[in-house]
């Protein structure tokens, strides 16, 4: 019982960071300087973003929802501790969502507000796939301590230093990546099709400048991964294998096949999502105390119960009308009117 | 401000935005879609220009309702970590199917919102449907969550932890049926008639008149029933109260003594202290009858509840006060509608009503739900563990309070100017329509 929901929870965080990390991706590149290029590729990203973002943004929300039902302490533990870094994300989602939605709803569309909004959006995307990654990289610290006596090791140590940081860029990195390949295919025009390819070349060589700079920080800082990572062959091989893919990557780019090229960035990231997952499960959390683990710390045998039905009568219903929405959207042949 | 009341002023006022934006979200839509209806079925232009005229509405409600919503489900850890780590797994049902119908939502409002020429038009108006339909279902899972708080199942609760779980059982409390009835009630008839109320303006002011007696008609069929139909569900309501609990019941109606005969107090503030009704104008037995149907029965005062477990008074009767009596008014202006809607001609005075009538649903909203989570007061779980036991160690949760307050009012302020240039952009495009 807690496998399946363990897996519906590590599902649904790669789906989030697959789909919705793009969405961040796409604010961060409209943060950069566009000149003329800036309306059309506004336009191309609320086309490609407008219709799914709210679904995309759902699986957070699922995440959040299966940990304070299943794993009620793991939950408790995340929001008691990490308190100011998950202000810090909420305060992004909020901005964020509005923004682009105000963006695309103002009945009255001119410069200043539309670039107000832009700039919002921007700014919102990046601060919150930052915070984003800073929790996930106060996860397995150990840094994490209900008992601690002052405010300073209670609530900002958990979260401190230059490793979480780095895992912030990283992610920030590996969202804005996700977007340029993304986009890319998301519009016909051929020079901004150059464009979000560059986009996608110099957020890759990021993703590799910024994944060095967590590894030395987390050797800097004595952090737990990289005693692990070199304990743990199967972290070793996705990892490389993920590199690899990026020599894949750059040569399927070029032909200009939507699918194949999602595929392999999609690809890679999974792999590294998973070799990041494999390093700690089925531990969730480390503490000062000790490891919270997803088995010991799962909720009642009812309660568990309920909620593999609800998740696998929910995804009769979610995942084909997923399908209808990509289906709709994706296929090419119509403009969306609204 | 202590941590507790910060974080139960932050608690408050993010549910306050949320309801607001969550009833809309839920029932626009539902507008949208019988416009849509309408103009598949009709052909009339009109109707499409209204099914795009609300679908802005839809689109930006439901952005902030779901960005809303999200710092909800995370606030529930940030500041009530004592009240999630017990709660969670029982209540987590209603979460769960809360959680799918909101997903389903967001997948429709995506088709709906950009498929207009992606699709055949009847599946394209299912997607606007489903959008209503999911919202709505998801609206009823909430409340049925916050039906435990009030009237807690499904669990036994020895020396501090919850032991036998039945998450089927705490989802279907006693309190569900009631809460979720009044509370979708609510949200139809004060969407129905804000739209209403908007749309009378723009008539009074001269534009689209046609047009804009089209959607008046639209909006008040919903909430013109809705209205009607609020008074039984709130006198339901009322009951299941008086029997599950008897201090809510007591304090808002301000009713100190137990005895027979109790009256229904019409205004009155009432005094903690003295234990008397200040200025009310009573209503001898009428209490005993909403509560039990009968005006002789004993209906049990807040001198049967231990003071330390008093809810605020005065907060709660008098919101209690401003609920009904704006029910009252609007579910008279329902009939109304009715009539004038069978004569076919709507009075110029009516419609100014209308547009008077705009914020009242939202504030009985805002005062229902005051009366609901104020009157549960000092219990977070109703009779099982206190507000105060459940809230976060974190300090400084009044900082929280005042990021969020900013935030939202900000916020507000834009969706309010939003608003504003929605109308503006209307009035001038029909401008020249008679």
């Amino acid at each position: 019982m807690t496998d399946i929901i363990v897996f519906f929870i590590g599902a649904s965080l790669l789906l989030y960071v697959l789909l919705g990390g793009s969405d961040y991706g796409a604010g961060i590149i409209e943060l950069l300087p566009a000149g003329t290029f800036r309306e059309k590729q506004k336009h191309v990203i609320n086309e490609a973003m407008g219709p799914v973002w709210e679904a995309n943004h759902m699986w957070l929300i699922l995440i959040v929802v299966i940990l304070f039902v299943a794993f009620p302490t793991i939950f408790t533990t995340l929001m008691i501790a990490l308190h100011l870094p998950m202000l810090a994300l909420l305060v992004g989602i909020v901005v964020r969502g509005t923004a682009f939605t105000f963006r695309h709803y103002d009945a009255i569309q001119e410069p200043r507000s539309q670039r107000a909004y832009t700039l919002l959006f921007g700014v919102s995307s990046l601060w919150t796939s930052f915070w984003l990654g800073i929790i996930v990289a106060s996860l397995n610290r150990g840094t994490i301590n209900l008992e601690a006596a002052t405010f300073w090791d209670a609530y900002i140590a958990p979260w401190w230093g230059v490793y979480p940081l780095s895992v912030g860029l990283f992610v920030a990195s590996i969202f804005a990546f996700l977007a340029g390949v993304y986009l890319i295919s998301e519009t016909d025009d051929a020079a901004l099709q150059r464009r979000f390819t560059r986009h996608a070349a110099v957020f890759n060589a990021l993703v590799i400048v910024s994944g060095g700079l967590v590894f030395a920080a987390s050797f800097i800082e004595r952090e737990s991964l990289p005693s692990r990572f070199f304990r743990t062959p199967s972290t070793i091989a996705a990892m490389a294998l993920a590199t690899l893919l990026f020599v894949v990557l750059w040569r399927v780019i070029p032909k200009r096949n939507a699918l194949l090229t999602r595929v392999v960035a999609g690809g890679q990231v999974a792999l590294i999502l998973l070799g990041w997952w494999l390093l700690y499960a089925p531990d969730a959390v480390h503490t000062v105390q000790g490891p919270l683990n997803f088995y010991q710390e799962a909720a009642p045998h009812a309660t568990m119960l309920q909620l593999v039905i609800a998740l696998l009568v929910g995804s009769l219903f979610i995942f084909p009308s997923l399908f209808f929405l990509l289906r709709v959207f994706k296929s090419k042949q119509h403009p969306s009117g609204d | 401000m202590d941590n507790l009341i910060a974080a139960r002023a932050t608690m408050g006022f993010s549910l306050g935005f949320h309801i607001i934006f969550a009833a809309i979200g839920m029932v626009m839509p539902l507008l949208m879609s019988a416009a849509h209806y309408l103009f598949l079925k009709k052909k009339d232009p009109a109707y499409l220009e209204l099914t795009k005229m609300w679908l802005k509405g839809v689109a930006i409600f439901f952005a902030v309702g779901a960005v809303s919503g999200t710092v909800l489900s995370f606030e529930l850890g940030l500041l009530w970590p004592g009240f999630m780590k017990h709660a969670g797994p029982i209540i987590g049902m209603p979460f769960s199917w809360e959680g799918t119908a909101f997903f389903l939502e967001a997948v429709a409002i995506g088709l709906f919102l950009y498929g207009w020429k992606r699709m055949k038009p009847w599946v394209h108006w299912c997607t606007g449907l489903t959008v209503g339909i999911s919202g709505f279902v998801s609206g009823i899972f909430v409340v049925a969550a916050n039906g435990w708080m009030n009237a807690p199942a499904g669990f036994d609760w020895i020396d501090g932890a919850a032991h036998n779980v039945d998450p089927v059982k705490a989802m279907f409390n006693r309190a569900w049926l009631h809460e979720t009835i009044h509370m979708q009630l609510a949200a139809l008839q004060a969407v129905g008639f804000a739209v209403a109320g908007i749309h009378a303006f723009l008539y009074l002011r001269g534009r689209a008149q046609a047009l804009n007696l089209k959607a008046i008609k639209i909006a008040l069929v919903f909430g013109a029933s809705a209205a009607i139909a609020q008074p039984f569900a709130g006198h339901f309501a009322g009951q299941r109260v008086a029997e599950l609990q008897p201090a809510k019941l007591a304090a808002l109606e301000g009713h100190f003594k137990t005895g027979p005969r109790a009256p229904l107090y019409i205004g009155g503030i009432p005094d903690e202290d003295t234990q008397t009704m200040r200025w009310g104008i009573p209503l001898p037995g009428m209490l005993s009858f909403i509560a039990f149907n009968d005006v002789d029965a004993v209906v049990a005062g807040l001198d049967q509840v231990p003071r330390e477990d008093w809810p605020h008074v005065a907060i709660v009767h008098v919101s209690f006060q401003i609920m009904v009596a704006i029910g009252m008014v609007m579910a008279l202006s329902g009939v109304l509608f009715f009539v004038f809607l069978k004569r076919r001609i709507f009075p110029h005075w009516y419609l100014c009503l209308l547009v008077l009538f705009i914020p009242l649903g939202m504030i009985a909203i805002e005062a229902g739900w005051i009366v609901t989570e104020v009157g549960r007061q000092p219990w977070i779980i109703h009779g099982i563990m206190r507000t105060k036991d459940a809230v976060t160690p974190v300090p400084g949760m009044v900082y929280h309070f005042y990021l969020f307050l900013v935030l939202y009012l900000l916020l507000w302020c834009v969706t309010g100017w939003l608003f504003h240039r929605q109308i503006q952009a209307v009035q001038k495009k029909f401008e020249d329509v008679p």
